[in-house]
């Protein structure tokens, strides 16, 4: 319902935050890389196929799956070897029907939760892609997952966040950030 | 020389007379110099190594054809489908709203919610559009998700199921006729002019066997475009100035000599032997648009 009352916003001239075209792009997770990067955030080498064989030519185990279609929001999967992969693709591909995005995984997966583009947790470079993403996309609340290599932070995905995973003081959070809202007209 | 991607899916060389139009676009892009490459969901890393994509697939913001535009797009290549495009003709409630904004004729439309659906708006439906009333899904293509209903019993029963994937249904006035005009249009021109003939005793120019998957498709019949009637043409120029100036397959109704918008699509159906029947430069004028 949230989509169709920005729509309807952005057709009579309104400002939406975020406009629908934002709103698409940050679920869809290569335009996310391709645009975040543009911006500045630091990505990993991703694929965007259906054939575990171009998989294991381009990358080594082990690699991080996501899915790339509109049903499945839940969080990542990684394979760590052939038989793997290929339960793991069909199963997130749902039965090859739709493309997957993977990325080798190199290092330590965090998942962050992000409220206007700040994050819960204290990493100056998470807190920096939390802060681009945030700039790019203005998607207000969100969980991102982030890979930790040596002393580096590469963005991986964004999901949406759950009401059961907002904690009564990030609630707090998002609604003062809401009233300074109403009350500038803006986000800072 | 422009390198031109032409991204597919394998279920674009299941008919040969779309087979043979990706063909044609293929030989024609060659005889012009430039290198035209079919692209398969597998490809999707080469696009940075390409000057333009064309896309055949089906499009829908929710499939891989919208990550290849929006891909395309952000590193500065030429797209046709332009994402904006694609998120326009793939979401009816959008469109119908920007023709409504900006005076386009069309099918007179209103918008349910799923939160508001109720008896009494379904009787107001019928009151106001009379019986029976059409309801689409946001997100219809391919005559698909397009259904006549006539009792508030399959009035609800239809709009269950479409309310099951989008929060908003369109329903309009049911306009019976036996063909809907198809205007071709490609950067603000007229590309090529149809009547989509529906099927004997049909009311949609697709429509599914009972009890099997497969459509019926009712006949083609093409004009020259300078023939077409020009108050026609200027309705579809019309349509699509306020979704883009990419390529549109605009579908229009003749109603008692006036012509009314039904859709716009985008990445319309263009068949060896049916939209190219009349003006064979279809091919030369996409191209060479590709190659700009």
């Amino acid at each position: 319902m949230g989509y169709y009352v920005s729509l309807h916003a952005e057709i009579l001239g309104d400002d939406v935050v975020p406009t629908t075209e934002d709103a698409i792009d940050a679920y869809r997770l290569p335009i996310l890389l391709v645009r975040a990067s543009k911006k500045g955030a630091l990505i990993m080498p991703y694929l965007v196929t259906d054939s575990v064989k171009q998989i294991m030519a381009e990358f080594n185990f082990p690699v991080v799956v996501f899915a790339v279609n509109p049903f499945s929001f839940n969080g990542f999967q990684t394979a760590k070897n052939r038989t793997a992969l290929y339960r793991v693709v069909k199963s997130l591909s749902m039965n090859y029907r739709y493309a997957v995005c993977v990325q080798p995984l190199r290092g330590e997966m965090i998942a962050c939760k992000s409220f206007f583009g700040q994050c819960n947790i204290e990493d100056a470079n998470i807190m920096e892609i939390a802060r681009k993403v945030y700039e790019t996309f203005n998607i207000p609340i969100c969980k991102l997952y982030i890979q930790r290599v040596g002393g580096k932070a590469y963005l991986c995905g964004l999901q949406p966040l759950k009401m059961e995973e907002i904690s009564p003081l990030e609630a707090d959070l998002i609604s003062k950030m809401v009233s300074r809202f109403s009350e500038k007209g803006g986000f800072d | 020389m422009t390198r031109i991607a032409c991204f597919v899916e394998k279920y674009n060389f299941a008919y040969s007379d779309e087979a043979e139009a990706l063909q044609c676009f293929k030989q024609t892009a060659e005889r012009l110099g430039h290198k035209f490459n079919f692209m398969f969901r597998s490809g999707l890393s080469e696009i940075p190594k390409y000057d333009a994509v064309f896309i055949r697939a089906t499009t829908d913001p929710l499939y891989t054809a919208y990550v290849v535009s929006k891909t395309a797009w952000e590193l500065g290549l030429k797209v046709v489908d332009d994402p904006v495009s694609i998120r326009v003709c793939a979401n009816k409630v959008h469109q119908y709203r920007l023709f409504e904004k900006h005076c386009v004729p069309h099918i007179p439309t209103i918008f349910l919610s799923k939160e508001d659906f109720h008896h009494k708006q379904i009787e107001e439906v019928f009151e106001l559009f009379g019986k029976p009333v059409v309801l689409k899904a946001p997100y219809t293509s391919f005559s698909k998700y397009v259904e006549k209903v006539s009792c508030e019993t399959s009035f609800r029963e239809v709009a269950k199921r479409f309310f099951r994937r989008s929060d908003y249904i369109v329903v309009q006035k049911f306009t019976p006729s036996r063909f809907d005009w198809r205007v071709g249009v490609l950067n603000g021109e007229v590309l090529y002019v149809c009547k989509y003939m529906m099927p004997k005793g049909k009311w949609k120019h697709g429509v599914k066997r009972r009890g099997k998957p497969s459509f019926v498709w009712g006949r083609t019949v093409t004009l020259k475009r300078d023939n077409a009637p020009q108050k026609l043409k200027e309705t579809a120029l019309r349509a699509c100035g306020v979704i883009g100036r990419g390529l549109y397959g605009v579908d229009i109704k003749e109603v008692n000599g006036d012509y009314v918008v039904v859709e716009v699509n985008d990445n319309p159906s263009i068949y060896k032997g049916q939209e190219d029947y009349r003006d064979k430069d279809i091919y030369e004028k996409i191209i060479r648009f590709l190659a700009e």
